[in-house]
């Protein structure tokens, strides 16, 4: 395993304003680009009842100018100064990065302290209005235009109870997407958007004591404050108390079997151990389920396993089996059953635990093999666990993971009692004349 | 809404925009290139701290080299080469490529088989051997080619219900001449593919893939690496006689304007590509087009989303670009003009309309040099972000090859785009999108859509069922 390369190594080095904005440098000479990533600790799991997707939303309208940018200034100045950008919302946090020529860095670090600081100055009714629909459109084309598109947010909302924070993903639904005010949006900012309640992350070809004096140059006077509540609370039993299944009729082009099994919190070295497991279980060509359901029973098109890693809540083991043609759900359900229910028993050989290592070891080293890599797992880690040096002992923690361990995860959490269940059958083609009112029947 | 910005005053100390420092010189890497002794071309860049390194093989085996009513034989076969060895069953020999911690995809198109591997540098050598083994001696079971038959049948099932992928098959066949291969599937229609076996694969495998007509493209940190060793005991082992590398036959197209409805009943948004065809990277105004093309639909600011997405609210995102579909050493390939995104379906005519009008108004008035600076500023400067990676710089690197273009062909790129000036880009973009020779394709609900485009006098229009 011995690899020589940032893996084994960030030189990581930790400031922090009198305004609470925590900041983490780290060096890398190679090219000349310097990543910029800045973490606000919010994400869907803030939002509360008949405001889902507000955090998403809110994310558009940072990019609609602030007190010294235009309107779409932002992504105009970074671009032409030859930088890329972008901003993404998830279920625990908003991050928003710019990857910067080095000699550009400190201009992206003005864009960021200015927006942070003066957002409302430039918040107006126009930028609402106009984002919610650019937003409703993204809705449109990512999840219910297409095929199996609004499965994540079904089987999220099977995964956890109705008033658990993270029942409900980040794209919020139409409607509550529709009420959101512009005094939401300003409230949201106020409540959330503090240097106190962020991570500032810079990576590649930069001078560290220049960087740290623009930082406090430019975010040094932005007032902190403590307005925030935490999230509600998301502890839930370690496993679900039975499996919990829907049946969707719908215009898809195949059967699919899709499943959440409930598995510990990221950080955890049983988390970890999950990702081995289903890793072997259900990550690429060789996997056990592939082999299985793809090349022996001929059953499925494609079958894995990902891991939706939750620090707030329990993480997910994401299920995605979509049948060939003739085959049906039991049988492919069986067949998965009868894997699992054996992965428990046996726990994988030494060559699979050994596979499946080099497999989240290369997809690591992918990861940071970019500077915006690096600058966004820096944040990650002192967001979620309040330590951004741990990036450097993540992949020594996964490989000193034991067979044992893996197996005694998968026993304990890959069971058909520990899962949301979602199947889908396809309607008839000649079903197409009425198919709204059909989809809603179906889908309720 | 009464509300106005200007009650909320920022607590915070604000300073002058900040100037730039001093641009640290950065070019796009020159590869050097070897032959092996078996033929095969090599072309290798080392770069300093990228630990993943690719390999990325070019073949000559173009898709229209398919025999006659076997489209997608090339992609079963690019399929069927991590299928297994003389040695490793396709299980084994999937097993062994993730153990090195290597990844393998392969990707049949017009131009060229593509293989690309990678794989932690500390594992090159067990990389090279799995990837030199897949082509040399690829056991091509017929019992997986039969699986991968049926999977790529119910692969075409999934295409045709995914709108971006329906809207390209429906643009690819309109545009061109049933007897060019461009308009049909790259990995063929169900008519094709269930004609495929395993002799077929092997046929195709026998008459075209050969190192002689092969390019090896490596790239990453090579240090302490032996590589013309390293490759010769690896790839090198690989035989076939020498052949004439492929011709490949002019494009050509029909651009009448008109509009082709897919209908897809109940969708919320309509999905559009439109296209029409123009130069490949040989033209001498590339790079302005290029440019020009930025300025209409790269970017959430170019002219194309100010409107659409920014003004409107009509779309999550469109974009406006070229890519090359089949090029020559002669220059008489072409590349595909497309402007691509999704509206949704009450907003289909309104889009289309302002697209008209920006396109119109693009050709009346031209670019300003404020958006040629901000483009030539981002794609200029971009370039040190875009190939960072040694994924990044082997794909275009091996671009080139399958394009016929010289090794200094992107240096250079990037060289012409900063010294183009305004009109050249306005001319580039306004004859690469004429309004009257666009080809539009609409994915989406007929009975809602086709009338108010039929009113909107863009062509003909013509509805097919889905």
């Amino acid at each position: 395993m011995a690899n020589p390369g940032p893996a084994s190594g960030l030189a990581i080095t930790e400031h922090r304003l009198a305004n609470g904005l925590r900041v983490v440098l780290s060096e890398d000479h190679l090219t000349p680009v310097t990543a910029v990533c800045l973490w606000y600790d919010v994400g869907s799991r803030h939002e509360v009842k008949g405001r889902t997707g507000l955090a998403h939303l809110f994310e558009h309208l940072m990019f609609q100018g602030s007190a010294n940018v235009s309107n779409n200034g932002h992504f105009e100045l970074v671009q032409g100064a030859g930088g890329s950008l972008n901003g993404t919302t998830s279920f625990e946090r908003t991050n928003y990065f710019e990857t910067m020529p080095a000699h550009q860095l400190e201009l992206a670090l003005w864009l960021e302290a200015d927006r942070m600081g003066s957002l409302l100055a430039a918040l107006d009714d126009t930028s609402m209005e106009n984002q919610r629909d650019v937003v409703k459109n993204e809705r449109r084309q990512r999840y219910d235009n297409v095929p199996y598109g609004t499965a994540f947010e079904k089987l999220t909302a099977l995964s956890f109870p109705a008033d658990h924070p993270y029942h409900h993903t980040p794209i919020g639904s139409m409607a509550d997407l529709d009420a959101a005010t512009l005094e939401d949006a300003r409230a949201f900012f106020r409540t959330y958007y503090a240097p106190n309640n962020a991570v500032l992350s810079i990576v590649g070809d930069l001078d560290p004591e220049q960087t740290i004096a623009w930082v406090e140059k430019y975010f040094g006077s932005i007032p902190g404050h403590d307005g925030k509540q935490p999230p509600r609370d998301g502890t839930l039993p370690a496993t679900m108390d039975g499996e919990s299944r829907e049946l969707i009729r719908e215009d898809v082009p195949s059967r699919a079997l899709m499943a959440a099994y409930r598995l510990p919190h990221d950080g955890t070295r049983q988390a970890d151990a999950a990702d081995l497991a289903l890793t072997i279980l259900g990550s690429g060509e060789s996997s056990r389920l592939y082999n299985r359901l793809v090349r022996r029973d001929r059953t499925a098109v494609a079958a894995g396993f990902g891991l939706l890693r939750l620090s707030g809540a329990p993480s997910l083991g994401w299920l995605d089996v979509k049948a060939g043609a003739g085959a049906t759900i039991e049988q492919i359900e069986a067949a998965v059953d009868e894997e699992l229910a054996r992965f428990a028993a046996e726990g994988p050989t030494a060559e699979e635990l050994e596979r499946a290592q080099a497999q989240i070891e290369r997809e690591w080293l992918d990861r940071l093999t970019t500077v915006a890599g690096r600058a966004d797992e820096l944040c990650r880690y002192a967001v979620l666990f309040g330590d951004p040096k741990l990036v450097n002992n993540a992949l020594a923690k996964v490989l000193d993971v034991t067979a044992e361990e893996v197996r005694e995860v998968a026993a304990a959490r890959l069971r058909p009692d520990n899962r949301a269940v979602l199947v889908y059958e396809p309607t008839p083609d000649d079903s197409n004349d009425d198919d709204s009112s059909e989809n809603e029947e179906a889908a309720a | 809404m009464s509300d106005t910005p200007a009650q909320y005053v920022p607590a915070m100390d604000f300073h002058p925009q900040p100037q730039p420092g001093t641009p640290t010189p950065w070019a796009f890497p020159a590869p050097e290139r070897l032959t092996l002794a078996n033929g095969l071309t090599v072309l290798h860049c080392h770069r300093p701290g990228q630990q993943l390194v690719a390999v990325d093989m070019v073949l000559d085996a173009p898709l229209a080299a398919e025999p006659e009513g076997l489209d997608g034989v090339a992609s079963i076969l690019s399929r069927a080469l991590s299928e297994g060895t003389d040695t490793l069953t396709a299980e084994q020999f999937a097993a062994e490529l993730e153990r090195a911690g290597a990844t393998l995809d392969t990707h049949a198109d017009h131009p060229a088989l593509r293989v690309s591997l990678e794989v932690p540098a500390s594992r090159l050598e067990r990389g090279l051997t799995l990837l030199g083994d897949a082509l040399r001696v690829p056991a091509l079971p017929a019992e997986e080619i039969e699986r991968l038959v049926a999977n790529r049948l119910d692969e075409i099932v999934h295409e045709q219900a995914n709108p971006a992928r329906r809207a390209a098959k429906a643009l690819y066949a309109s545009l061109f001449a049933e007897s060019d291969r461009l308009s049909r599937p790259r990995a063929g229609s169900t008519d094709s593919v269930k004609r495929i076996d395993r002799d077929a694969v092997k046929a195709f495998y026998d008459a075209h893939l050969r190192p002689s007509t092969a390019t090896a493209v490596v790239v990453g940190d090579l240090t302490g690496i032996d590589l013309a060793a390293l490759l010769e005991s690896t790839l090198g082992r690989w035989s076939g006689e020498s052949r004439e590398p492929s011709a490949h036959g002019p494009v050509t197209a029909d651009d009448t304007g008109r509009v082709v409805i897919v209908d897809r009943p109940g969708s919320v948004q309509t999905q559009l590509l439109i296209g029409r065809i123009g130069p490949d990277r040989h033209d001498p105004a590339w790079a302005a087009q290029v440019l020009g093309t930025y300025c209409l639909g790269g970017t959430l600011t170019s002219r194309l989303d100010r409107v659409l997405r920014e003004e409107k609210g009509y779309t999550y995102g469109v974009r406006a670009f070229a890519q090359p579909l089949r090029s020559a050493a002669d220059g008489s390939g072409r590349g595909l003009l497309a402007i691509s995104g999704s509206v949704d379906t009450e907003s289909t005519a309104p889009a289309l309309q302002d697209t008209w009008t920006i396109l119109r108004t693009l050709a009346a008035e031209g670019l300003t040099d404020a958006e040629r600076e901000e483009a030539v500023q981002f794609l200029v400067g971009v370039a040190p972000l875009k190939y960072e990676t040694a994924g990044s710089v082997a794909a275009t690197l091996a671009d080139q090859v399958e394009q016929y273009l010289p090794d200094t062909y992107q240096a250079e790129f990037y060289r012409q785009l900063t010294e183009l000036d305004t009109d050249a880009a306005t001319r580039a973009v306004v004859a690469a999108f004429p309004p009257d020779r666009l080809v539009t394709v609409l994915v989406g609900d007929a009975s809602v859509i086709a009338e108010p485009i039929k009113a909107l006098g863009i062509g003909d229009v013509t509805v097919i069922a889905n």
